[in-house]
């Protein structure tokens, strides 16, 4: 059984469909994955987990410890009198938003330069290859300070979008590399086997080689580390939010809460800092396991 | 060799020039959409524009081209150039020298450094070793667990976690049962301390290496797996070296080559949680100088930091893969690059 399992693994013509069922044998991958809808759901739909909204709020309730179920404040009320809960709430969409924006974006750039810098070599690649060495060198986290500070004081509005714009273009700016190297080295194995040979002599295109022959075998590397590239997003959110140049206020959060959270620890209000601590930690270690899981899924070498 | 070193060298200016370039020409659009970050030198008071353009004249933003969106500004960035290559980072709003701010703070975050891989060495080559060597284990699959549950607490957490929740407690237990001069109070001190700098150091150090640590681990393990299987190994085996020699002489040395230089390539991102750190926990480094700048929003500080420390990556980055030529001959004698 096991052995008819792992050949349909290494048979299957989809590596991600394999990976898949790898997946749902693995209960980690499940609670992980299960986290993450319930974090997905009340980015999506704040209202079905608060009726509370999170800028209602009464300066004469500040620091209302967690009454659980039961009361009006479930997880309390920050140092401002606002609904933890609702707060917490609220604050997952901007993060996660900015999270699958960015690598999404990252992705479709460093997939691309990667598989032409792979595919045609000569000019293209050099310009790829130098560009990445570049942007490799600027650590992200410095690169974000100094473009946010920069633009510190500008009014983008309040929209959905607006709130995230700014970090958003500055972490895909920072974070497309892996993919174009992943991309990359993965073309250059595949480029010249016999079935790309053979397709090439049929009379397919470049475009058609590309994007039928030679990327599928990059999909198995670079799905591997797009759940720890998302929580990785996260956590860099989560600082610049709490240096006061991430996601803008009015808009909240994890970061701005665990910034306005720190203070009150010794105040007698931890649960202010806990709360979207927590959430922060169960959304990253989700991710993590989920990538990890993924790693072994996709990776031929260590299914055996 | 002296050939390979050149061309290496030579390389990392080239590097080095384009990376000034692109922080040159990211810090020039923002001006462009922004408006000049002069302005940030009066705060909230209302500057007449004559006060204004003394202080555009002061940082070098006097150029009509930050006025003008699309200009890459190219005379400003030579004249920077010339600046940076005569050891002058510009000042902070304040007017005192970048450099000199530098050189005060600097000794703090190589004390951090220093911290910071004597943990990722020891966490990893132990762990990664023992997880190797007893493969497929209960006490292997513990250390992979762990290096997952590491990957899942960012730096940021730890050190937010330690600051606000754990250090004042422990600061105080530590003053009640060792007394107020011994060390352990001033290891647990929730912010550095001038006077003992290594003692406070030491603990955000571990947790900044403890949160880097997990990637060592996984390197470690995979390097010496590989090594075991190696054929070199079955020989020493096969003609009867006693276990202990071959692990160490034979797999530890041998896998050590990757781990020296992951060392020098995850100095970028560490280099990044150094910044989280020293900020937090009020460390007067580098990071601290930096975090603060950009809270007080002194544009002049945070570019000249910036500027310094993507220069130091990129020459650790050439020691890292001239460390990698000499380590390993077939790097310097591989004509493929």
């Amino acid at each position: 059984m096991e052995r008819m399992t792992d050949m349909d693994r290494t048979l299957t013509p989809r590596p991600l469909a394999g990976a898949w069922r790898a997946l749902r044998r693995r209960p980690d991958a499940v609670i992980a994955a299960v986290v993450l809808v319930l974090f997905t759901t009340m980015a999506l739909a704040p209202r079905l987990f608060t009726r509370t909204s999170p800028r209602s709020c009464d300066i004469r309730e500040a620091r209302v410890d967690p009454q659980w179920a039961g009361g009006a404040h479930p997880l309390g009320t920050d140092s401002l009198g606002c609904d933890v809960l609702a707060t917490l709430v609220h604050g997952v969409r901007p993060s996660l938003l900015l999270a699958v924006v960015v690598v999404g974006v990252a992705l479709v750039v460093g997939v691309t330069l990667g598989l032409l810098a792979g595919y045609y070599l000569g000019w293209v690649d050099y310009l790829v290859s130098r560009t990445v060495e570049v942007f490799l060198v600027i650590p992200l986290l410095l690169a974000a300070l100094l473009i946010l500070s920069l633009f510190q004081g500008v009014d983008l509005g309040g929209g959905t979008f607006d709130v995230i714009l700014l970090p958003a273009i500055v972490l895909i700016l920072f974070s497309w590399m892996p993919y174009a190297r992943y991309v990359r080295a993965s073309v250059l194995e595949t480029k010249n086997l016999d079935y790309v040979t053979a397709a090439r002599s049929l009379g397919a295109s470049d475009l058609r080689i590309m994007v039928r022959h030679v990327l599928p075998n990059a999909v198995g590397p670079v799905t591997a580390i797009l759940p720890t590239s998302v929580a990785g997003i996260i956590s860099w959110e989560a600082v610049l939010s709490f240096l006061g140049i991430g996601v803008r206020p009015p808009a909240t959060s994890w970061g701005i809460q665990i910034e306005q959270g720190s203070e009150w620890v010794t105040g007698g209000a931890p649960h202010i800092l806990l709360a979207p601590l927590v959430c922060l930690v169960a959304t990253v270690l989700a991710l993590v396991v989920l990538g990890d899981a993924l790693r072994d899924a996709l990776d031929p070498r260590l299914a055996r | 060799m002296t050939r390979y070193i050149a061309r290496r060298l030579l390389q990392g200016a080239g590097t080095l020039l384009l990376v000034m370039f692109v922080l040159h020409l990211l810090t020039t659009v923002a001006i462009q959409l922004n408006g000049n970050p002069a302005q940030a030198f009066f705060g909230d008071k209302v500057a007449t524009p004559a006060q204004v353009a003394a202080v555009e004249e002061r940082f070098g933003l006097d150029d009509p081209c930050f006025d003008q969106p699309g200009n890459p500004c190219l005379g400003p960035f030579a004249e920077r150039l010339g600046q940076y290559a005569r050891g002058d980072l510009g000042t902070n709003l304040r007017g005192r020298e970048v450099a000199d701010i530098v050189g005060a703070a600097a000794p703090n975050t190589l004390r951090l450094f220093c911290v910071v891989v004597v943990t990722w060495l020891a966490l990893g080559m132990v762990l990664g070793s023992v997880a190797a060597r007893w493969r497929g284990s209960a006490g292997d699959h513990g250390i992979r667990l762990t290096s997952v549950l590491i990957d899942a607490f960012p730096v940021f957490v730890l050190l937010i976690v330690y600051r606000y929740v754990v250090a004042v407690p422990l600061n105080r237990w530590s003053k009640e049962t060792f007394g107020e001069d011994s060390w352990p109070p001033y290891w647990f001190r929730p912010s550095f301390d001038p006077a003992h700098p290594w003692a406070t150091v030491l603990v955000p150090g571990i947790l900044l290496g403890l949160a880097g640590s997990a990637a060592f681990i996984r390197l470690v393990r995979a390097s010496q797996l590989e090594s075991y299987a190696g054929e070199h190994v079955r020989t020493a085996r096969s003609k009867g070296l006693s276990e202990p020699r071959v692990v160490v002489h034979h797999v530890v040395r041998n896998s050590s080559v990757p781990v020296v230089t992951a060392v020098g390539l995850t100095f970028a991102e560490a280099l990044g949680g150094a910044v989280i750190t020293e900020g937090l926990m009020n460390i007067y480094g580098m990071g601290g100088v930096l975090w603060e700048a950009v809270r007080n929003d002194d544009v002049g500080l945070v570019l000249g930091i910036v500027t310094l420390l993507t220069t130091v990556t990129v020459l650790v980055m050439i020691a890292v893969d001239i460390a990698y030529a000499l380590l390993d001959p077939r790097i310097r004698l591989g004509t493929d690059d």
